[in-house]
């Protein structure tokens, strides 16, 4: 990194003087302006749609407004018949899918899971840093409730979000009778670290490999299931009865190349986010999957939106080298000590404070020229990540975070010696499909769970909150579907139709959707061709 | 020829499949296949490196041995060939809280037959030393053979390189999964006490401001008073 070498020599002179320097936390107008100025959910770019629940109300991304207010892929003779007949259908693939399925699992309900890629390819298998529970001495779900609620800006969902703190002990038990090993004390308990915006250590990890960790179980568990499994179906529509009841879904088998009309008693969709949208071309952190499907699927059917324009651009993603821009770099990084320093040196914020006013003041920075520049011509600053070896002892960074380490080992970068140049991510949904504290949508047999619902997390997530977010609620909704299965009924495209007949009255969108797979891959996504 | 030069010096070629790429230098082989408008020839996880979706085989140029990698962790080389080199999923084997020497042969009659030829180690994207770790299963080393597949993604390479049909990284799975299922709850989770009930009153009965107020006071002074 010999382009950068000046900055680097900057960055080691200033780091005895600020190593141990504590940040002032910003005051709530210093943070509000921060927001205001620098966050990209406040950039103006946004726009609002003129159907459906959401009409005129929100203002989305450009690029998932297009897919709201998109043609439906169904070819418009495609007439569905019941080809696969199921109780339960899940739509996704990965940590609130399989926990709903295992949830389902001895219920004697016939459960089909579609994923749009293989089972576990997911942005859960990337969550790094780890998982939220409430089990430290001076802990509650109270408290982890404040801090969530502070965090989201106080426009979480109460109720869901106290769910989800009362329950996070409970998650922590159900993942280790599964077989989880999170990481302990030398005393043999779990290791419990500090996440950003947290007022207590709370956060169990795997490493750097949570998200694989619970992944990878949840995978094996849902396999040794009666529950069936279909990978390469992504789902393209919701069918439903004519009478406002969802009733199954239309996916198109990609192995088979055919269209396929799944008749189901209860739909869960699980499908997750969108960060492969990449609004405002930022990167993303998130798996290929990411194109917002679920959000366009259950919106055709009168679903809302909540908080249909806040995402989270996770404040270090990579940005250096280009292979690896965007991907994420955990934040527990951050809780353990590396620091975040710009072109001159300095450390500008309080790297541990929350992710939405930390993305802003590193987008600040190098809007205001004290970013670094690399020769693919990208921009961020640094993450100080030799300090966790400076103060905690050679070997520290490889043996907590074995998985950064070894991927950017191929480009010849060793965090422990060289910090890391990143920039904001598009990192996760903050919003999403309306649900209540038992995953039930609006719409009659239809259920959310996951990154695809929004409420829970206000409008900024804290780290280790989404982990606990698809154990807790995907179980739940798998608990709901048992206790409240409705009758079979007729599976049509009525409420899809309507909804294009709607949207016809009032533009000639040429975009079809759900979009499937990122722009960036070039894919044909046309069913039977 | 000037064009061609010119074209060279920007970009490399690689032969995907036995038809030729060209590349930007820089890039991973997925996003090349991408740029290329390739994509549907190697399939795509996660694009980070845990999925183990994208498995490739690869021979460098001027290199008679073949490795293995991940499309999306490999960069672009000029002359190196490639080809898609996906494992199936075998079915999973449910794991056994009394995990032994015994029970792990039960569940894994293959294990003995490992002739230490090491080509799972050598085909591991994520560096794993898988057949040493083979060995410790078979001595009964079953914690550190956990800590050995902490970082696996479930590739599947090693099993599908074996010759003598030992399953590693189902077998790395049933030994973590049942030394997980195996572990006392109490102790890890000591003892967590919950605050008073009466406190999510006070958080939940309220306006959105009058909540956030009160959740800012909580996470200075631990309590909520009023």
């Amino acid at each position: 990194m010999e382009w950068a070498r000046d900055s680097l020599k900057r960055l080691e002179d200033s780091r005895e003087a600020r190593r141990n320097a504590v940040h002032e936390e910003l005051s709530q107008e210093e943070v509000d302006r921060l927001l205001q100025e620098h966050h990209p959910d406040h950039s103006g770019k946004g726009r609002s749609i003129a159907v459906g629940a959401n009409a005129n109300a929100t203002a989305f991304p450009i690029e998932l407004a297009d897919l709201l207010e998109s043609k439906s892929r169904l070819p418009d003779d495609y007439v569905p018949a019941a080809d696969i007949e199921t109780d339960v259908l899940i739509i996704g693939g990965g940590g609130a899918a399989c926990s709903a399925a295992l949830a389902l699992n001895e219920s004697g309900l016939k459960t089909l899971l579609c994923a749009k890629l293989r089972l576990g390819d997911s942005n859960t298998v990337m969550a790094e840093g780890g998982i939220q529970a409430a089990l430290g001495p001076e802990d509650s779900a109270q408290r982890h409730f404040a801090d969530s609620l502070v965090g989201g800006h106080g426009k979480n969902d109460p109720q869901l979000l106290k769910r989800l703190c009362e329950q996070g002990p409970e998650g922590i038990r159900w993942l280790t009778e599964l077989g989880c090993l999170f990481d302990v004390t030398e005393e043999g308990m779990f290791r419990l670290r500090l996440g950003g915006g947290a007022s207590v250590p709370r956060v169990l990890a795997c490493r750097d490999y949570t998200g694989l960790e619970i992944m990878r179980t949840l995978k094996d568990a849902t396999r040794l299931t009666t529950t069936e499994i279909m990978e390469d179906c992504p789902a393209l529509e919701l069918l439903d009865d004519g009478a406002g009841q969802v009733s199954g879904a239309t996916i198109w088998n990609r192995q088979k190349n055919c269209l396929q009309s799944v008749s189901a008693r209860a739909v869960l969709l699980a499908t997750g986010g969108a960060g492969q949208l990449r609004f405002q071309q930022f990167g993303t952190s998130n798996h290929v999957g990411a194109t917002g499907d679920g959000l366009v699927l259950a919106y055709r059917q009168g679903c809302h939106l909540e908080h249909g324009g806040s995402f989270q651009y996770h404040p270090s993603g990579s940005c250096y080298p280009e292979a690896m821009s965007g991907r994420l770099v955990t934040e527990a990084i951050r809780s353990v000590g590396a620091q975040v320093v710009n072109n001159e040196g300095h450390c500008f914020i309080n790297e541990l404070t929350y992710r939405d006013v930390l993305a802003a003041a590193i987008i600040r920075e190098v809007r205001e020229g004290r970013g670094i520049q690399t020769p693919a011509g990208s921009c961020g600053v640094w993450l100080d990540t030799p300090l966790i070896d400076i103060k905690h002892g050679a070997g520290t960074l490889q043996k907590q975070f074995p998985g950064i380490v070894h991927r950017f080992a191929p480009f010849g970068i060793d965090p422990s010696q060289t910090p890391i140049l990143i920039y904001p991510t598009l990192h996760y949904q903050n919003g999403g499909v309306r649900v209540d504290e038992w995953c039930r949508t609006e719409i009659n047999g239809l259920w959310a769970a996951g990154e695809v619902t929004g409420g829970l997390h206000g409008t900024n997530r804290l780290m280790g909150n989404s982990l606990l977010d698809i154990i807790t609620f995907g179980r739940r909704a798998g608990e709901s579907i048992k206790a409240q299965l409705p009758e079979r009924k007729a599976a049509t495209r009525s409420a899809a139709d309507r909804f294009q007949r709607d949207l016809q009255k009032l533009s000639e969108s040429s975009v079809q959707g759900p979009q499937l797979f990122p722009v960036e891959m070039n894919m044909n996504a046309t069913p039977g061709q | 020829m000037a064009g061609i030069n010119v074209m060279s010096q920007e970009h490399i070629e690689v032969i995907v499949s036995g038809k030729a790429l060209k590349a930007r230098p820089g890039l991973t082989l997925t996003h090349a296949l991408w740029e290329a408008g390739r994509a549907g020839e190697v399939q795509t996880g996660c694009d980070g490196g845990v999925c183990g979706a994208c498995t490739v085989s690869i021979q460098l140029k001027g290199d008679s041995k073949t490795l293995i990698d991940l499309a999306c962790q490999r960069q672009v080389e000029d002359g190196m060939t490639v080809f898609p080199y996906p494992a199936p999923t075998i079915p999973a084997v449910a794991p056994n809280r009394e995990i032994s020497p015994e029970s792990i042969r039960a569940a894994f009659p293959t294990l003995d037959r490992c002739t230490k030829c090491g080509a799972c180690s050598m085909v591991c994207p994520m560096d794993i030393p898988v057949m040493d770790s083979v060995t410790r299963m078979r001595s009964g080393a079953f914690e550190e053979a956990a800590e050995d597949f902490t970082s696996c993604i479930h590739c599947g390479q090693c099993r599908v390189v074996c010759e003598d049909r030992v399953k590693p990284h189902n077998m790395g799975m049933w030994v973590r999964r049942s030394l997980g299922m195996a572990q006392n709850w109490e102790r890890l989770a000591g003892s967590a006490v919950n605050s008073p009930d009466e406190s999510w009153d006070l958080l939940l009965d309220c306006d959105e401001e009058t909540r956030l107020a009160r959740c800012r006071e909580f996470r200075k002074t631990g309590r909520v008073e009023s």
